[in-house]
């Protein structure tokens, strides 16, 4: 969404306001790509932690391999992996692939499924680091701007009213 | 001067009413923007199935197992209406933009304005 700025503008030529707005806009742009980030490395980790449950939970296991299947979060029955009676191959899973389809997949083919999603993850997590890298740079430039800015501005306005101060003193 | 302090209160509430609109309508884009991706990663896993894999929807708490090809075609459908969906809105973001910057310009008259009056009556 947020693209490079086509036409460079100088900022040491924006008065103290444009710079702060400048500021503001970059503070939330930076946020907002933060909590993106850790969005991503959530669903990251949910979809690692599916692998793993393929892993060692189903793959390799037969149908007497008991198990724990929660129903809450705090509530446990046993039960075993139930094997197809239509298909030969070992048991499948189901995936979640998004907008509500599921799809019967083999084991292995969900590790694939998953790792693919991972692969992908990390891939835009990559991109919001540079994106987070470039916005944190220009946020700095601009605070260091806007503070040459605001002490410039504090020194011309300190040395006016001292000579007012002045002229009232021999006034 | 208090009738275009009237002006300017009114128009600055309905610059405010159009940011909001336009906050709005940006977000039911980003929505659909998200909708989209999802569908399209859907879609583009379909393509990788082979035709007699069990494909289940689900609908409120069941799992319906659906042909590859209904499946398919949902998806399609849905991307078409939210591919329509996004240049709707698009539309309409453009139209609140301009309409927002027109009463922008408007304010800013009125604002000068009333700053020259109140300058000229500080001097006179």
């Amino acid at each position: 969404m947020s693209q490079p700025a086509q036409n460079a503008v100088d900022i040491s030529t924006l008065s103290v306001q444009q710079l702060s707005a400048l500021q503001a806009r970059l503070t939330q742009e930076l946020e907002h790509l933060s909590t993106s980030y850790q969005r991503l490395r959530a669903a990251q980790l949910r979809f690692r932690d599916c692998i793993r449950s393929i892993q060692q939970g189903i793959q390799g296991k037969s149908g007497e391999t008991p198990l724990l299947i929660p129903l809450t979060t705090s509530l446990y029955v046993p039960g075993t992996l139930a094997t197809p009676a239509d298909s030969s191959s070992s048991s499948t899973v189901l995936v979640d692939v998004g907008t509500g389809f599921f799809v019967e997949k083999t084991p292995e083919d969900g590790i694939k499924f998953y790792t693919g999603k991972v692969d992908e993850l990390a891939k835009n997590l990559l991109e919001i680091e540079k994106a987070v890298g470039g916005k944190n740079d220009n946020l700095r430039i601009v605070e260091d701007v806007l503070r040459q800015k605001m002490l410039a501005e504090q020194q011309a306005g300190g040395s006016a009213s001292k000579q007012q101060r002045a002229q009232a003193s021999v006034g | 001067m208090e009738e275009d302090q009237a002006k300017l209160q009114a128009l600055s509430e309905t610059l405010q009413k159009f940011q909001d609109d336009l906050q709005t309508t940006i977000d039911a884009r980003q929505k659909l923007e998200a909708q989209q991706q999802e569908n399209k990663a859907v879609q583009k896993e379909f393509v990788s199935l082979a035709d007699d894999a069990g494909i289940y929807k689900l609908v409120g708490p069941v799992l319906l197992k659906q042909d590859k090809t209904e499946a398919v075609s949902a998806v399609e459908g849905r991307l078409e209406f939210i591919g329509k969906e996004i240049s709707r809105i698009e539309g309409r973001i453009q139209e609140l933009q301009e309409g927002s910057e027109k009463k922008r310009v408007e304010l800013l008259q009125v604002q000068q304005k009333l700053q020259l009056a109140a300058q000229q009556q500080a001097g006179g």
